[in-house]
């Protein structure tokens, strides 16, 4: 490689990585990343008043009203927010993908730190009008204590009818204003209720019922040659996906940024005077090597955070360090093969907008692939995985997807993944190489794809 | 005589339209070449050719010896006609990358670029980002540029446009000092005065072809044989009178005295004797071909055709009547 190259290479390195535009875009990621995973869950944990009120019962059964007292009672909400809690981290570590603060059907009234609803029942004649009573739901505002709701607990709902499968339940009826949060702490606690007045209908022990229903999933092992080692099951799942982003990211970013700086060397005609000094083809390798270095920082800059979000829960031993090392070799093909489509875009254009309509199908070429990585993860091995391995450009998406999963691909598909990328790698620099030297000097009215082929042509 | 630049049937076209058609063109080292012709004659793209920016449809080229610019890039020094800098890059930073581009050690590059910035009054924008500076500003800190590596070849597109005389003074002086370093210069400009005061050879290119390829030198010894410039011994001598001598085509009357245009085939010793004899002279002598002349014929003329290129090399040759035709 000439010295010249590494020269612009480094300018543009350099430029690239000390404006304050890609500071700021190289923090925005991780800094919405610590958005979205810690602070919202709390945000949305921690916030909201305290559900008070009350809740009237019409019971015809006679036995759901004494269990619901009990489920709704201020000790019971207490033990039901505390489970709601953030969960032991099991031996090898939480499963990958595991949302963190409530989890789903967890009720965000219902965790610790936030106080427990302060439900009054109050109990209505069984047969009282039901249309009488909803009355009792329309309140001025502001009026203390509030009326939440009107449960109605149909006739059936603990012990069914003689001709039906299935139990009755009950017919809820609320104020206006509810909150979903106050529904949900309501449906948990008549949930309960009834469950515990079947329970006592059919003479069953509930808790031997759930002890015998209760069946733990074990950490599965995997044994192999050299040694036995936990399955990363949930870690797995994620896996290819995150792949796909970290390549998406690399590439877009370092790629983004080929081309606009491209377009404003042109723009500014300072092309020229570089030319002056370079070949066409070194200006362009030096280009290609700058953006692909800021890509690695990028990538490298992800990497790391998701290697020390690892360590930090103990899971880094379940990271194949080959890993890292196929992405970073099929980052580089992928950089190379889009790098240089809109390195020939950016040198084809004159300014910024014209590049619109030819990046489109360039990011088309680029998207698909990226959110097949998430199907492709969960059958890794499947025809359509397999074969979209050896497509360029989707296929180091592919075949990244598929490494990163609990069953990779054998070597000899990797090394034929391998080389045919780079194939597709020295025909994209090769076509860009032929619209880089027509375009750079070309300014007029902005090329389409038919323009850029017949100049891919003619040099 | 060794050749800096050798140009053989070069040809080049965009699409339909030919813009270099069989450029023929030989420049040896140590000389000032002036290109000029009119806007879209194919300078630029004739000079893009030479520094391997363009690439000919066919012909051949050689460059201070190499097949190609590419080969020699480090030895020539390029200001072209559209140039451009690094917006916010500071002028030290440019100049020193564009050094070390050129080949040129970081040390030597820097102390070279402050003494030229020096030069051209500019030492206080070295710490300046580019931005910061002036279009003329920016047009010299490029000349520096240009000149940096000591080129061996410098080749300027139209160096001198929208500067100041101030700036254009300055860069001549430093072209000239190129010159007398040893450095073959090629240089494109609209403006004639500046070809004729630098150049010692004129080629003019039109319409993609060459037209003209002439020593300044030469074209300074040329008369027009058909333009006579008149200053009477007596400032109120009456010139009306010259009007009726025969062969008089036209009298424009200057500041001096009056300028004098025959009809064609008009006996120019005949007409300086009738004229004299008419009004005593403190000075008569035919006009001497402007470079300005040569290229408003050739480019207003409406000239497209062979014959009136020949009739044109013909009368810079010496037959001053021919050009009467053009």
């Amino acid at each position: 490689m000439s010295n010249r190259v590494l020269m612009v290479a480094r300018r543009d390195f350099v430029a690239t990585v000390s404006s304050k535009g890609f500071l700021v875009g190289l923090l925005v990621m991780p800094v919405m990343a610590v958005i979205f995973l810690l602070l919202i869950p709390r945000i949305l944990s921690s916030t909201g008043p305290q559900i008070r009120g009350e809740l009237a019962v019409i019971d015809p059964t006679g036995s759901v009203l004494p269990e619901l007292r009990a489920a709704l009672s201020p000790a019971a909400l207490g033990a039901a927010a505390a489970s709601n809690g953030p969960r032991a981290i099991p031996p090898g570590g939480p499963p990958m993908g595991a949302p963190m603060g409530p989890g789903p059907g967890m009720n965000p009234g219902l965790t610790p730190g936030h106080a427990p609803p302060v439900l009054t029942i109050i109990a209505r004649p069984a047969g009282s009008d039901v249309q009488q009573e909803k009355s009792w739901l329309i309140q001025p505002p502001k009026q203390e204590p509030r009326h939440l709701a009107l449960v109605v607990v149909q006739p059936h709902a603990v012990v069914r009818a003689p001709d039906q499968a299935d139990f009755a339940s009950y017919d809820l009826y609320v104020s206006r204003g509810l909150d979903d949060a106050t529904e949900t702490v309501i449906h948990d606690g008549l949930r309960r209720a009834l469950i515990a007045s079947r329970f006592k209908a059919s003479g069953m022990d509930q808790s031997a019922v759930q002890a015998t229903l209760r069946v733990a999933r074990p950490n599965a092992m995997i044994v192999a040659p050299a040694g036995e080692q936990v399955a990363r099951r949930g870690l797995s799942r994620a896996l290819p996906f995150i792949c796909g982003i970290l390549l998406f990211i690399g590439v877009i970013s370092g790629g983004q940024l080929l081309m606009t700086s491209t377009v404003e060397e042109k723009s500014s005609r300072v092309v020229e005077v570089l030319l002056a000094a370079v070949s066409p083809r070194e200006l362009m390798a030096g280009k290609l090597l700058a953006q692909l270095g800021v890509g690695l920082l990028i990538l490298s800059m992800y990497v790391g955070l998701g290697i020390l979000a690892l360590a930090q829960f103990s899971m880094l031993r379940l990271l194949d360090p080959m890993l890292v090392v196929y992405l970073v070799a099929f980052y580089a093909i992928t950089y190379l093969v889009f790098g240089s489509l809109l390195l020939s875009i950016g040198a084809a254009v004159n300014q910024i907008q014209d590049a619109q309509s030819l990046m489109g199908p360039v990011m088309m070429l680029l998207v698909i692939p990226y959110v097949l990585t998430n199907f492709i993860g969960m059958a890794p091995n499947a025809p359509f995985s397999v074969a979209l391995s050896f497509i360029p450009p989707a296929n180091t998406f592919a075949m990244m997807a598929r490494l990163a999963s609990d069953t990779p691909p054998p070597a000899w598909q990797v090394l034929v993944t391998f080389a045919i990328g780079l194939a597709a790698a020295a025909g994209a620099v090769w076509f860009a190489a032929k619209i880089f030297k027509i375009g750079l000097l070309m300014h007029g009215k902005p090329p389409n794809f038919a323009t850029l082929v017949r100049w891919a042509r003619m040099a | 005589m060794e050749l800096a630049l050798e140009i053989h049937g070069l040809r080049k076209s965009f699409g339909s339209t030919l813009a270099i058609e069989d450029l023929e063109l030989a420049v040896p080292r140590g000389t000032t070449y002036g290109l000029i012709g009119p806007s879209g004659a194919g300078k630029t793209t004739a000079i893009r050719m030479i520094m391997s920016i363009l690439f000919p449809d066919s012909g051949a080229l050689r460059v201070l010896g190499r097949a190609s610019a590419l080969e020699a890039k480090d030895r020539i020094g390029y200001l072209p006609e559209e140039r451009g800098v690094y917006r916010r890059m500071r002028v030290s930073d440019f100049l020193t990358y564009m050094g070390r581009l050129k080949g040129g050690a970081r040390a030597a590059v820097i102390t070279r670029a402050k003494r030229l910035l020096e030069r051209l009054a500019l030492a206080d924008a070295w710490n300046k980002k580019c931005e910061d500076l002036s279009k003329g500003m920016l047009q010299r800190v490029q000349f520096v540029a240009a000149i940096i590596n000591q080129p061996e070849l410098l080749i300027l597109d139209e160096p001198f446009g929208g500067l100041d005389p101030v700036s254009v003074r300055l860069l001549k002086e430093l072209v000239s000092e190129e010159h007398a370093r040893g450095a073959t210069i090629i240089f494109s400009t609209h403006v004639m005065v500046h070809a004729e005061e630098l150049c010692e050879q004129i080629v003019m290119i039109n319409r993609g072809r060459k037209v003209l390829d002439e020593p300044m030198s030469g074209l300074r010894r040329q008369y027009d044989t058909r333009a006579i410039r008149f200053e009477p011994l007596d400032p109120a001598a009456d010139l009306a009178a010259l009007r009726t001598l025969p062969g008089v085509e036209r009298l424009q009357v200057t500041p001096d005295g009056c300028e004098i245009r025959l009809t064609e085939g008009t006996d120019p010793a005949a007409a300086l004797r009738a004229i004299t004899a008419t009004a005593a002279p403190a000075r008569i002598e035919f006009a001497r071909v402007r470079l300005e002349d040569v290229f408003i014929r050739i480019v207003a003329g409406g000239e497209s055709s062979e014959e009136s290129h020949q009739a044109l090399r013909t009368h810079l040759q010496g037959l001053g009547t021919e050009v009467a035709r053009a």
